[in-house]
């Protein structure tokens, strides 16, 4: 099962109504934000709707937002090496 | 004359700003970069439905109508038609919003 991932890159602030509204069905409200959707005809069409403002991969799974989260994060430059129990 | 009262054009009438006619290099190189991305999303969006043996109309519109980034001529990629300038062109940066939507065709006849 493969899935559209799909970013919103650039804000559609000051674009018309009707592309700010395909942008709500798909889900994605804040640039930045990501959705998943099946693979879809409507699905395309709503995508290449936007496609000026979206970046699209093709993925095999869904990330939960905590899982998208963890792949945003920096590097800390150290890693743990033992945790002690106070 | 020299120092605050040189007679300039922001000098004299205030806030003025003008929009070179052409775009810098760099502008170009962006404005690619846009219509390379937008190529990226459309032929991603194909490769799903492909894959799943589909296809939507929207996208055989685009494979019919918009040209690919590397099919475009220089005079179609930073330039756009305008009824009212000489010669019928314009630059694309003088265009609303030109950064957020594909203007990379011209009418029949131009």
């Amino acid at each position: 099962m493969s899935y559209f991932r799909v970013q919103l890159h650039r804000s559609a602030i000051g674009l018309n109504k009707k592309t700010n509204e395909i942008l709500r069905t798909l889900g994605l409200r804040k640039r930045g934000s990501v959705v998943y959707h099946n693979i879809t005809a409507p699905t395309a069409g709503k995508i290449l709707a936007v496609k000026e403002l979206v970046r699209v991969r093709l993925v095999d799974k869904k990330l939960t937002k905590q899982e998208h989260n963890l792949t945003m994060k920096s590097n800390p430059g150290y890693y743990v090496i033992k945790e002690e129990n106070h | 004359m020299f120092g605050p009262f040189k007679p300039t054009n922001p000098a004299f009438s205030g806030l003025l700003w003008k929009i070179p006619w052409r775009m810098s290099a760099g502008q170009k190189y962006r404005q690619r970069k846009r219509l390379q991305a937008v190529d990226q999303v459309i032929a991603t969006v194909e490769e799903g439905l492909k894959s799943k043996g589909l296809t939507c109309k929207a996208l055989e519109r685009l494979n019919a109508e918009l040209p690919k980034e590397s099919e475009m001529l220089p005079r179609d990629k930073y330039t756009t038609f305008h009824r009212r300038s000489p010669n019928y062109r314009i630059g694309l940066h003088k265009v609303a919003k030109w950064t957020k939507r594909s203007i990379r065709t011209n009418p029949k006849g131009f």
